[in-house]
């Protein structure tokens, strides 16, 4: 099992190193650089800088540098800890995230809470009470969730909530608490403005989970076992909650990892049409400003996280399904 | 049947109501209107359905005449376009007030002995620069929202806080004015320009304003290799550097080896030499030609040691001592950095909300001695999607806004005037077109398509094919001004109205006919035009760069379809902005669509105008290099006329001002004349021209300048704006 | 637990006898036909792939002719009946933009009746490619279509939103198709070589597995769509999109299948298979793969429809399919203003199409997956 553990974790930093020069390596694709979008941003915005002053630039960046030798440069800083400075923001780049993925878990984990919240006890009773009524009308819900394009969900949303209920327009804060430090009053502010985004976010994710627990636990349900089970007399919800939900939930549990960079590659669009201050559209600009540094720590951090993810959820899955634990053996 | 009735009796209503609407437009003091409802019948009673309501008077042949014919109509938007105004500056000193009033958070820090008295903070009586506010004396106090993109958006904030410009424009955007330098004089030879400085005037710090800022500025940064790698090319006559040197400690002098009376332009322009060290400094660039020099010795190697430098570099978190200094120097990043502004930074540009605050130091008056700014704070907050900002904006979130605000959407901000309390103003801009399709002059790609953008006839008839009202309807809301290239009439360098419309009319048999003239008279089945190689059709292909203030692609689209009717396809390929523009450099487009901002002010931002500058040229990148370079690099052009211009363009520099207008007169011709880049609509608000200002707000012109030049609103003196309640 | 259809072996009836010896594909069928609202999503689905090879029919005008004097027209009210009688027409429509509000301003000219008419002429085109007609589902009489109809109302340039919604139909419906069947066999095979034989095939995939989807997909796109080819074709692009897309999207199928499989091994069934010394490519494909055939196809069924959705978020990110193509997200992208909320919010009207598509794949899958277990 230990040996299993150090293997594991031997590959997992394999991975991640091929992840830093994969990620180095997209970002780099898209002709320019980010001197060039620079330049080019403040001509858009109706001024312009001179040639020389583009070379100036590309020099104090390191940018009239080969490929490999800002690679080398980025990977030498990493090693210290040092994430290096994100140009557009002329902060380092921790700083710059720092503040932000706070935020991005936050919304994560409200989307996903509202998401299981909703989809698991959903999917159980489509799959028992399959065909009533209420099941028809969950599903029929579930996929308009599910079909309508969250860029589009958000703007609609944040359109009605302005021009009938006078909401907030986007942002997590209101005006007066965007700069505030932490505070009771801010958190609360937060939280009032917490269940528009995490709503947009997880309407689509609700629809899928729903269908895939019920799709899941109607495979269960067949089994053999839940018959036996059920001849035994059980009550009906320990036959259906003591295994085949357990069972239902391992596809679940083997994509647990997953669940953060998905939320923030889902989270992106729809951060972007509610402004949220998150890690997603921060990731876009960079990666449109192509500011290395900054988009390269982004990809590597969801990178890392995704792998501990997966780390993580193989073992959980070991410990959900007893057949694949002794498999290992 | 009664939902048919329904549906005819809403008609009548909506009918009714528009009529409405349009009646009491028509009373608005200006002349008739184009669908003349008072003209109509009076409705009889109507019970049958197949009554004429009072709207469908206007026969039907009328509808399309009084669009088409502006003369008939007052132009769209007239009522939201104000009359040019802003505030005026004294420079009697005889009018100059005696006594000096403060903001009420200033006397508190005064009276708490954190600050010296107003009277200490201002420059000397004489030097004092007074303002005449636009309508009347302000208030103090206030928080001015507004809404900023993000840390490349510093020119939101670098705008409204020009005021440290070494000279400028004033509210006309025709005549430069003092403003840091209190005065400045060309000598004889116009190799010498002097400028004055204001004694006793301070940085927000506190520290002294003088020559030396000038001296250390010139002397420890720009000819300092590591900060600045390449000299300005503003700060050069013929390839040749100026110098700058100190006269006094209020006097410095700008000398260059030939003539160049140009550079008071320069000086007051939006140039790497006169846009102020907040705007440059905060570009990254380190331009500005003055620096607070006591702040910023501590931060060079000169005045410690490179080690000492670079360490206070890496204790920050940069590279080395030149990030740093960069940083340091940016008054957007570093609420340490000495002003001269309104305003100076106290949340930085890079943090959720750009927050200002006044300038304890600032050394403007108004006309009764109170020190302005009137508007204590300035807060900035991050709206990453433009969407959001225009949606904050109608609900009335902001104070005064004409950034990121949308032309497309000033119908909702109309409809919403009352319920966010706020007014919508037009500033139309000055420059011929905001969207200009620039021909690839240079173009070498596709041999036959290569030859025929060369050709000044197939120029004029791809410009006579496009029908500019169409665009302008549909794109412009019918506020633009469909023409050429060239500026609009009222501007300093306008060869006159008629170039305005020269070879910018529709007119499609003219059109035809060169192009048959040309040879290429033989079409196919669609009827597009053969090519004369036998390769199949005579297909262009056009860039259309997204995301900018107006939506390319669409208007591409729209010409794709009227260029049909002179049998001309064009491809349009939507690239994004990096890859277009490096396609430019590269001499590979054939067309692109992007604006001419910034021509009117020929000289001073000829990019757009004259394939002249390297660092952005899309009218032919090699022959940018070409003239750049003095002939050494790109590629000569073969166009006798683009020599004449490049020649007249050249020698404008040392000439004296008159010879200067009448050279710039002289080029626009020619511009026009050639279409190396075909105009279409312009002369609009589309380009930071929709202004969205709540009632509450005193002091803001009804029109203001739309100029990169002046720095918008630069102009309109903001540091005069106050609030009303 | 009645809800479960399990066979009964009292008393048998005639109806019973015919499921006893019915082949799997018609019990599939007969349990397929039973789920109405699978029946329903299928239907719909036929409605819009054959719409996808008539779009020339279904369509009235050139989806591309613009003009700016009939910009945003709002979606034109038919009248049905004329003096009592059933004939539909409409009244041509003439506008101005209203100099107070800014906003296109349309009044019906109430004199003249235009007829419309189902199966009525049109502009010329050839059925399928090959019939010559000019029969469109909607025309007008005496008039042009393309000035005069106005189903569901106009662009900013005046482009007619039915033809073009039509035309965009067709695209976004059949650009997806490829990708997800390509992600459908990578990730089966894969995910199933790497559950079942373990080990070093294992590893590697599951590497690769990692790799991919360790790394947000937005990223992905952007890098991979710059890197395309610049001189190709907005089609050709958006295709190698759906590729690239394709070849990120099989991890998620793979993983699954990978787990299922690690727990399948596990069976009785397989191990007796496996006894009987059967090949390991026919313990897979002919034991192991149907018996999680239903997650399969739920899987598949939600791809379909995620594909769609992404086609239109890719639009929304300047990735994907950009005008002068048409497509759903294209549409979408028009929409996606605050002026088009405010004043024209018949633009939205292309996420109608989106969702009942979205609905209809759904619906059908989920009919499928139920009857892929007929013995359930």
């Amino acid at each position: 099992m230990i040996a299993y553990m150090v293997r594991r974790v031997l590959l997992a930093i394999l991975t991640i190193w091929a992840i830093t020069i994969l990620s180095f390596l997209i970002i780099q694709l898209p002709p320019g650089d980010f001197v060039d979008t620079y330049a080019n941003t403040m001509s858009a915005g109706g001024t312009g800088i001179t040639e020389g002053e583009k070379q100036a630039l590309r020099e104090q960046y390191g940018l009239d540098q080969p490929m490999y030798v800002q690679y080398l440069k980025w990977m030498g800083l990493i090693m210290q800890g040092n994430f290096g400075m994100a140009i557009e923001w002329g902060r380092p780049v921790m700083d710059v995230i720092g503040d932000r993925l706070m935020l991005t878990i936050v919304i994560s984990l409200a989307a996903i809470v509202f998401t299981w919240a909703l989809a698991l006890p959903i999917g159980i009773y489509s799959a028992v009470k399959r065909y009533s009524l209420l099941d028809y009308v969950f599903t029929f819900v579930g996929f308009i969730g599910l079909a309508i394009p969250g860029f589009m969900l958000g703007l609609i949303v944040m359109y009605v909530g302005f021009s009938y209920f006078g909401a907030n327009v986007g942002g997590l804060f209101s005006a007066d608490y965007a700069e505030a430090p932490w505070s009771m009053e801010r958190v609360w502010d937060l939280i009032k403005h917490l269940p528009t985004p995490a709503v947009v976010l997880g309407v689509a994710g609700t629809a899928q989970m729903i269908r895939i627990m019920r799709s899941n636990l109607l495979d269960e349900l067949r089994k053999p076992y839940v018959m036996t089970a059920r001849a035994r007399g059980l009550s009906e919800t320990r036959v259906i909650m003591k295994y085949p939900v357990r069972v239902a939930l391992n596809p679940f549990i083997s994509t647990i990892g997953y669940l953060l960079p998905y939320v923030v590659s889902g989270s992106i669009i729809v951060s972007m049409v509610l402004s949220l201050p998150t890690v997603g559209p921060l990731l876009l600009k960079s990666l449109v400003a192509q500011d290395m540094f900054l988009a390269g720590t982004i990809v590597l951090l969801l990178g890392v996280l995704t792998v501990i993810g997966t780390l993580i959820s193989d073992l959980l899955l070991m410990w959900v399904d007893p057949r694949i634990r002794l498999g290992r053996q | 049947m009664s939902l048919k009735k329904m549906t005819r009796r809403d008609f009548l209503k909506l009918a009714g109501v528009t009529s409405v609407g349009a009646v009491v437009a028509a009373c608005a003091p200006e002349p008739t209107k184009a669908p003349a409802p008072t003209a109509a019948p009076k409705p009889t009673d109507a019970p049958k359905p197949t009554a004429v309501p009072p709207t469908a008077a206007p026969k039907p042949t009328d509808v399309p005449k009084a669009t088409t014919a502006p003369t008939a109509a007052p132009k769209l938007g007239a009522t939201l376009i104000g009359k040019l105004e802003g505030p005026t500056i004294i420079r009697e000193t005889a009018q100059f007030p005696k006594t000096f009033k403060e903001a009420p958070m200033l006397a508190d820090l005064v009276k708490a002995g954190k600050l010296p008295e107003v009277a200490k903070r201002l420059p000397d009586p004489a030097d004092l620069m007074v303002i005449k506010p636009l309508k009347e004396t302000g208030k103090y106090g206030g928080n001015w929202r507004r809404a900023f993109t993000g840390p490349a958006d510093h020119e939101n904030g670098n705008r409204i806080n020009s005021a440290d410009k070494i000279l400028h424009f004033d509210y006309t955007g025709n005549k430069i004015i003092p403003m840091l330098a209190k005065d400045w004089k060309v000598s004889d030879d116009g190799k010498t320009i002097t400028i004055y400085l204001r004694k006793g005037a301070k940085w927000s710090n506190g520290d002294p304003f003088t020559a030396n800022d000038f001296m250390f500025w010139y002397e420890d940064v720009y000819l300092n290799k590591a900060l600045v790698t390449t000299p300005f090319f503003e700060f050069q006559i013929n390839g040749k550097n100026g110098v700058m040197k100190k006269v006094d400690d209020y006097t410095v002098a700008y000398e260059f080896p030939e003539p160049y009376p140009y550079f008071v332009y320069i000086l007051a322009g939006s140039t790497s030499m006169g846009a102020g060290f907040a705007t440059r400094g905060a570009f990254q660039t380190n331009g500005g030609s003055y620096c607070p020099s006591a702040y910023l010795k501590q931060f060079l190697p000169k005045y410690s040691s490179e080690d000492a430098v670079n360490a206070k570099a890496k204790a920050a978190g940069f590279d080395n001592w030149v990030s740093y200094f960069k940083n340091r120097y940016s008054w957007a990043l570093n609420p340490d950095c000495p002003t001269m502004t309104p305003w100076r930074t106290v949340s930085p540009i890079n943090t959720p909300t750009w927050g200002m605050e006044r300038n304890p130091y600032f050394w403007q008056v108004d006309t009764e001695g109170n020190q302005l700014p009137y508007i204590d704070k300035l807060t900035m907050t991050l709206a990453e999607n433009t969407e959001v900002a225009n949606l904050r904006a109608i609900a009335g979130e902001y104070d005064c806004q004409e950034r990121h605000m949308g032309l497309a959407k000033l119908p909702v901000f109309l409809e919403n005037q009352q319920k966010g309390n706020y007014t919508v103003h037009l500033d139309p801009a000055f420059n011929g077109s905001d969207l200009a399709l620039h021909m690839g002059n240079a173009y070498e790609g596709d041999a036959e398509i290569a030859a025929l953008i060369k050709n000044k006839d197939f120029r004029h008839a791809l410009s006579m094919g496009i029908d500019r009202d169409q665009l302008n309807e549909a794109f412009w809301l019918g506020v633009g001004t469909p023409g050429s290239t060239a500026p609009a009439p009222d501007t300093l360098y306008s060869p006159g109205p008629e170039w305005n419309k020269k070879w910018a009319t529709l007119d499609l048999k003219q059109s035809n006919d060169i192009l048959d003239k040309l040879g290429y008279d033989k079409k196919d089945g669609e009827g597009y035009r053969l090519r004369k190689d036998g390769k199949g059709r005579l297909r262009l292909e056009m860039i259309t760069v997204p995301g900018s203030f107006v939506p390319y692609t669409p208007m591409g689209e729209m010409i794709k379809q009227q260029w049909k009717k002179i049998g001309v396809d064009v491809d349009i390929k939507e690239t994004e902005r990096n890859l277009a523009f490096g396609k430019t450099a590269n001499n590979e487009q054939q067309i692109i669509t992007w604006a001419n901002d910034g021509s009117e002010m020929l000289y001073l931002f000829a990019r757009h105008a004259l394939p002249v500058d390297t660092a952005e040229s899309h009218m032919g990148m090699a022959y940018a290099k070409w003239f750049a370079s003095g002939g050494t690099q790109g590629k000569k052009p073969e166009d006798p006329e683009m020599l004449r211009a490049f020649d007249l363009f050249r020698a404008a520099m040392g000439q004296k001002e008159e010879d200067q207008i009448k050279s710039a007169k002289e080029i626009w011709k020619i511009i026009v004349e050639q279409q190396w880049s075909i105009g279409v609509v312009g002369q609009s608000p589309a380009f930071m021209g929709v202004r969205i200002v709540k009632n509450n707000m005193g002091n803001v012109p009804e029109r203001q300048v739309n100029a990169q030049h002046a720095r918008t609103p630069c102009t309109s003196g903001p540091q005069t704006f106050f609030f009303k309640s | 637990m009645t809800e479960l259809v399990i066979p009964q072996d009292t008393p048998t009836t005639a109806a019973e006898e015919k499921i006893a010896v019915a082949t799997q594909w018609q019990l599939m069928w007969w349990r397929f036909r039973k789920h109405k609202l699978a029946m329903l999503g299928s239907l719909v689905l036929i409605a819009f792939y054959l719409s996808v090879i008539s779009v020339d029919f279904l369509a009235y005008a050139d989806p591309n002719e613009s003009d700016a004097q009939r910009g945003l027209i709002a979606p034109q009210a038919i009248e049905w009946f004329d003096n009592g009688e059933f004939k539909p027409y409409v009244h041509p429509l003439k506008g101005t933009r209203d100099p107070k509000t800014f906003k296109r301003v349309y009044v019906p000219d109430l004199e003249t009746k235009v007829p419309v008419k189902l199966f009525g002429q049109g502009f010329s085109y050839k059925f399928l490619g090959v019939i010559p007609t000019d029969r469109h589902l909607f025309a007008v009489e005496g008039a042009d279509a393309q000035t005069t109809l106005f189903l569901l109302g106009t662009d900013v340039q005046g482009r007619d939103l039915w033809s073009r919604l039509v035309y965009g139909t067709q695209t976004s419906l059949t650009i997806g198709l490829f990708s997800v069947a390509l992600s459908l066999l990578l990730g089966v095979t894969l995910g199933g070589m790497s559950g079942y034989f373990g080990g070093i095939w294992d590893t590697v995939i599951q590497r690769i597995i990692e790799i991919l989807r360790s790394l947000p997909t937005i990223p992905l796109w952007m890098g991979l769509t710059a890197a395309l080819p610049n001189d190709w074709s907005v089609m050709q692009v958006y295709f190698a999109i759906t590729i690239i897309i394709s070849l990120i999207g099989w991890t998620e199928l793979a993983r699954v299948v990978r787990g299922r499989f690690l727990s399948l091994r596990q069976e009785d069934f397989v191990m007796a298979a496996q006894l009987l010394g059967c090949s390991k490519r026919r313990i897979i494909f002919r034991h192991m793969v149907p018996s999680f055939i239903s997650h399969i196809i739920a899987a598949t069924t939600l791809a379909l429809p995620a594909m769609i959705i992404s086609e239109t978020s890719l639009s929304f990110l300047g990735l994907g399919l950009r005008p002068p193509a048409i497509s759903w997200g294209v549409l979408l992208q028009d929409a996606q203003n605050i002026q088009a909320l405010a004043i024209s919010p018949w633009l939205l009207i292309p996420v109608l199409p989106v969702i009942v598509a979205v609905l209809a794949f759904n619906f059908m899958g989920d009919g499928l997956r139920d009857a892929a277990d007929p013995y359930g």
